[in-house]
């Protein structure tokens, strides 16, 4: 293509730098944006007096900014969960069973303490909290785990096989919070049961102890792929199949790893929602709904191109848009469901966005003399 | 196009000022020659001399950026393959361009204008029988062309230029997989296409005495430049080589005597299974001792590659038993094998040698991160691991600008040499090189030559596989053809004669005894 | 019992049309995991258009219209940008599942319309299905654009020097797929269970993408896969026809998933994996560069 005396290509690139995936990413989040407000539009709605009213009541207010937090922890973990198997090449579209399967875990364990009886916990709460985490781990990991331990022995795609158990474990939660379930909550709403208040988790600064847990869990995981050795065996894997390999890494363990991780870590946002946020400590009958929001982990995992630190502002902002856009909705009559519109042009941004990973537009001055 | 205007003698290709760039390097500069009907023309050149851009620009896979096509004396402009197969110029590739799902008969007539919107494959069958009559072609039409050999799968490509009206055939290396019978045949098969006023023109690398047999005239190129056009009559293998190559041409390298040791691989009636699920090695026995390389020598797909990857852990063994200095490996992981001393370098270079993401200093790890000097409690000494890469890009000659470049930014010689650097950084008591100079240049492949016999000096035992007669010959302490799985024989070099391997390699029994 | 197996063969009908798109456009060489995206999208624009102009046939003709368009959007970015197209795929589906929530969420509730007639006591798309699996088979095995197709699924370069234009045969496969995702995703929300709710297709498309490969492309079994996923799914939501009273419905509604991942596990034995093997389109997902 030549514009004036310049031809115009388009070359591959060798190797983005931090910098240029950062602002190739900036770049996608705004036109997703920038896309979203023609819906704004649509509504009858100024775009820019909607963003605002979605971003003060995010950031700015004082109900809206701990229920922005809490969103965006929820939102890490499951993108932590989602970017180690990514690094492994390997795709984690499963956090919503994983997470299911985890409050599960936990509830069990609290059930097996005595929570839903009426005399009252018997054992302290310093020994059920942990252990209903290592309930929420345990849930996650096995569900997690399956997906791993089928690619890495049989090959089989893992794509499909964590759908599946996405609509098994959400159709094993239905079985037990209603119709007589064994986690059922007094009310008869077809809700699970709420935890005594001994149980909740405790507060440091106002909120649920679970966000430091999930920040450090972030941070770990970044020092795990930038300077250890199975850090290094993950990416290897993740790059070249073939070549981990014959460098004698395991074709078995690492994809039963990666998705043992990826599990767990889900399994632990499960607990953080639904036993550890104050004003919900139950499983909520629209349990479903988390479960979508779970799949801003993956929009969130790939812009933040798979450092687990990075996407820790990004998961702030998906936090805020969706509990802003939320509350929004109703304000301003823009219809249900804005977040799940949100989700949907992010994500086809910035898939769309992937070509300048690989490809840079480079200008030559034309006629070159050889 | 005039068809029945033609007699043997006319022009009917010419080149004139054939000129094409790309970044940092003049492919093909002002290249002129013709070819004429009913005459075989070779086209001679080593690797990078630019036979490959002229070929894709004849064929219309690349447009010239100066210079002519002249196609019955008319320029020509070719946008698309299409447009050079609608004047009657047909390629055979070397890297075969067919598709191994599809039987003979689809692949022949894929994208055939006469093809009709239902096939009619009788029909096809039949016209393409009498072509095979017409010119001594044996294949099984409907056969799939994944369960072809070689030499048959050329046949096909050959058809399909036919089938599609070629009256000018070019041929990409049309007898590098071909084991010497197979080679009559074709030559054979070309005399009678020659005598119906086709013009055939092979493109080859180094088979000189091919050229000298089959060929009325040839033009070598060098550098991208036409250095000669010569009547093959008046021609030798020493000119034409020199032609090529631009100085005297040494073919053997100096050789190296070692004592050799106790054996430190045996193997017991191996055999394995390809990708298709086929039995390609079929139960071989064989030992390879302290100080010796052994020589497999072969034509690809003669289950050399299913040998390396069972040796090497990367592929289980359907029978049979493997011992590294008397331990039995056969079970063993890969990563074991490497802890025990084996060193495997693979004939893929970029996808499975390397990472080509990766950083060099990272690329090495590849072979160290099971090491307990580099990690501590599982975190990574990088400092560490870049000094040793950094030593190692010196002393082995690797041109990078520092450890922390990206290994595909290398090229294939210096790739290479990265790989042996941290394979042989390891002093394995056991080397396996999987066709370690595969198109690397002259200079590479003498560096990684002398590498081998530097391993060896130090005593390793080591399994070479290569397609390259010459360089198993000069190499090798014993040579052991392979055909279809088996050993035909392992013969020590000094009782070893070119013919009588490369007649091995096709599978015909010696008169040599076995050892 | 018949009640049972004509309900059976009419959901086994969505998985047959679905599939039967993926499978072309694989065997052209294009992988689109987003098979549920475009089918929400077919199943939503069908159901809103025809809920709102009262004509079955306009809602098809949308439903059609829109998969087209998405399956171009995802051919475009796989074929013409040659990017990772499980990316690409994995994009689709969630715009797709993100754009219907927010778009039908007005149109929550069902479809009013008096249901299409019956043939002989089955949805007349059963009919439309087998008609298609055998066309498909017809061009694939017969017609020189079914091997045009195959072939560029299989080696794009060969295709090419065989004078082959390669993206126009895969945008046309991808296209062709999408038409008949829409249309799966319309029969669904217009005739199979006429109610719009968000995600109702409940991961219907990814059933579909398992059931493509285990049929290892061939039309016949893709139909006899389709037929007993659809006997499954109908077994879930009745299990009280075989199996009256034994365990909550909830758990039942977990087995044509659990069934899935066994069928999965199937295909990784060896005797199916090596079939598998030499019947996938070996370029399948790989873009492809000129040059």
């Amino acid at each position: 293509m030549k514009l004036g005396g310049y031809e115009v290509k388009l070359e591959k690139k060798l190797k983005v730098t931090g910098w240029e995936a950062a602002i190739i990413s900036i770049l996608a989040i705004l036109v997703a944006l920038a896309l979203v407000s023609l819906i704004f539009l649509q509504a009858g709605v100024n775009p820019l007096v909607g963003y605002k009213a979605i971003f003060s009541y995010a950031f700015a207010n004082l109900f809206g900014l701990p229920l922005t937090i809490n969103r965006s922890v929820f939102i890490l973990l499951c993108t932590c969960a989602f970017i180690v198997p990514m690094r492994a090449g390997l795709w984690n579209i499963g956090m919503a069973g994983q997470l299911y399967a985890g409050a599960l875990g936990a509830f069990a364990v609290a059930l097996a303490f005595g929570a839903k009886g009426s005399q009252g916990m018997n054992l302290a709460p310093a020994i059920v909290i942990p252990s209903m985490m290592v309930g929420a781990v345990l849930g996650g990991g096995l569900i997690g785990a399956i997906p791993g331990f089928l690619k890495g022995r049989l090959n089989t795609n893992e794509i499909v096989v964590t759908m599946m158990l996405n609509s098994i474990a959400f159709w094993l939660v239905s079985y037990m919070i209603k119709e007589g379930g064994p986690f059922m909550g007094g009310g008869g709403e077809g809700e699970g049961y709420k935890l005594p208040q001994s149980i909740y988790a405790p507060l440091i600064l106002g909120g649920p102890f679970t966000i430091p847990i999930a920040l450090g869990l972030a941070g770990l995981l970044h020092f795990m792929f930038a300077r250890t050795k199975t850090g290094y065996q993950i990416k290897a894997y993740g790059l070249s199949p073939s070549a981990a390999r014959y460098a004698g890494i395991s074709a078995y363990n690492v994809p039963l790893l990666v998705f043992l991780i990826g599990g767990i870590v889900s399994g632990l946002a499960g607990y953080h929602y639904f036993a550890a946020l104050p004003g919900v400590f139950k499983i909520t009958r629209n349990y479903g709904d988390l479960g979508d929001l779970s799949f801003y982990g993956i929009i969130c995992g790939l812009i933040s191109q798979g450092n687990p630190l990075a996407a820790i502002p990004i998961a702030l902002l998906f936090g805020g848009l969706t509990n802003g856009g939320r509350f929004v909705q109703g304000q301003l009559k823009i219809g249900f469901g804005i977040d799940y519109a949100l989700l949907g042009v992010l994500m086809i941004t910035l898939v769309a966005f992937q070509f300048f990973y690989r490809h840079s537009i480079v200008w030559h001055k034309s006629r070159r003399e050889s | 196009m005039p068809q029945n205007a033609v007699k043997r003698g006319d022009t009917v290709l010419e080149v004139r000022g054939i000129t094409k760039r790309f970044p940092g390097i003049i492919a093909n500069d002002d290249i002129d020659f013709d070819i004429k009907a009913g005459e075989i023309h070779a086209i001679l050149g080593e690797n990078g001399a630019g036979k490959t851009t002229l070929m894709k620009i004849l064929f219309g896979l690349h447009q010239p950026d100066e210079g002519g096509i002249y196609v019955h004396g008319e320029k020509v402009n070719f946008r698309s393959p299409l447009d050079a197969i609608h004047l009657g110029i047909g390629m055979v590739h070397q890297n075969r361009r067919l598709i191994p799902a599809h039987t003979v008969i689809e692949n022949i007539v894929l994208g055939h204008p006469r093809a009709g919107t239902i096939l009619d494959l009788k029909r096809t069958g039949e016209e393409i029988s009498e072509l095979c009559d017409r010119y001594g072609f044996k294949v099984d039409l409907k056969a799939k062309v994944w369960q072809l050999s070689e030499g048959e799968k050329q046949v096909v490509e050959i058809l399909k230029a036919l089938y599609r009206g070629a009256k000018i055939l070019i041929l990409d290396e049309p007898t590098s997989a071909l084991a010497p019978p197979e080679t009559k045949k074709l030559l054979a098969s070309i005399k009678i296409m020659t005598g119906d006023e086709l013009a055939v023109v092979p493109f080859i690398t180094h088979k000189l005495p091919i050229v000298l047999t089959i060929s009325d005239r040839v033009t070598v190129l060098r550098r991208g430049k036409v250095t000669a056009h010569l009547k093959t009559a008046d021609a030798t293998e020493n000119s034409l080589a020199q032609e090529m190559v631009g100085r005297e041409v040494i073919f053997r390298l100096e050789r190296v005597e070692v004592e050799k040791g106790k054996p430190i691989l045996q193997v017991e009636n191996l055999s394995g299974l390809n990708d298709k699920g086929a039995l390609a090695l079929r139960g071989v026995s064989f030992s390879v001792h302290e100080g010796e390389i052994l020589g497999i020598a072969g034509v690809s797909g003669n289950g050399q590659q299913v040998l390396a990857e069972v040796l090497a852990g990367l592929r289980r063994a359907l029978g049979g038993n493997v011992f590294l200095d008397r331990i039995n490996i056969t079970h063993c992981s890969a990563l074991q094998r490497w802890l025990k001393g084996m060193g495997y370098i693979p004939s893929d270079r970029i996808d499975v040698g390397s990472i080509g993401d990766y950083s060099l200093a990272e690329n090495v790890f590849m072979n160290y991160y099971f090491d307990d000097e580099f990690s501590k409690w599982g975190i990574v000494d990088s400092i560490k691991v870049r000094r040793l890469t950094e030593e190692l890009i010196s002393e082995y000659g690797v041109v990078a600008p520092g450890s922390d470049t990206t290994a595909k930014s290398l090229s294939g010689g210096n790739l290479q040499k990265l790989i042996l650097a941290r394979v042989l950084s390891r002093k394995p008591r056991l080397l396996i090189a999987n066709l370690p100079t595969q198109g690397l240049d002259v200079g590479a492949t003498e560096f990684v030559q002398n590498k081998l016999l530097e391993a060896k000096k130090e005593r390793a035992g080591i399994l070479l596989i290569s397609e390259d007669l010459d360089e198993i010959l000069s190499l090798s302490d014993r040579v052991a053809p392979i055909y279809e799985g088996e050993f035909m024989g392992i013969i020590p070099v000094e009782q070893a004669k070119r013919e009588d391997i490369g007649a091995m390699m096709a599978g015909l029994k010696p008169q040599v005894a076995r050892t | 019992m018949w009640e049972f197996v004509a309900r059976s063969l009419d959901a086994s009908t969505i998985f047959t049309i679905a599939a039967l798109g993926e499978l072309i456009g694989q065997r052209s060489g294009i992988l689109n995991v987003g098979i549920e995206g475009i089918m929400l999208f077919g199943a939503t624009m069908g159901f809103i258009v025809a809920k709102s102009t009262g004509s079955y046939l306009l809602g098809f003709l949308a439903a059609i219209a829109i998969g087209a368009l998405i399956a171009l959007l995802h051919g475009f970015f796989s074929i013409t940008l040659g990017g990772d197209q499980v990316v690409n795929g994995m994009g689709i589906w969630i715009l797709g599942f993100g754009l219907t929530a927010y778009v039908g969420y007005p149109f929550t509730g069902p479809l009013g319309m008096e249901r299409i007639p019956e043939i002989v006591g089955l949805s007349p798309f059963f009919y439309v299905g087998v008609a298609l699996i055998v066309i498909t088979w017809w061009v694939f095995s017969k017609m020189n654009l079914g091997l045009r197709i195959r072939s560029v699924g299989e080696n794009p370069s060969v295709a090419v020097v065989s004078g082959i234009d390669v993206t126009r045969t895969r945008y046309l496969s991808v296209v062709a797929s999408g038409m008949l995702m829409g249309l799966a995703g319309a029969i669904y929300s217009l005739n199979y269970n006429p109610v719009w709710s968000i995600n109702f297709l409940l991961g219907w498309g990814f059933i579909a993408l398992a059931l493509v490969f285990f049929s290892m492309w061939n039309p016949f079994i893709l139909l006899g896969g389709s037929i007993l996923f659809g006997s499954l799914w109908q077994l879930s939501l009745n299990p009280q026809l075989l199996f009256p009273d034994v365990l909550s419905r909830y758990i039942w509604r977990t087995i044509p998933f659990i069934m899935t991942i066994g069928v999965l596990v199937l295909m990784s034995t060896q005797w199916f994996s090596s079939r598998w093997g030499a019947a996938k389109p070996e370029a399948l997902g790989q873009p492809y560069e000129e040059g």
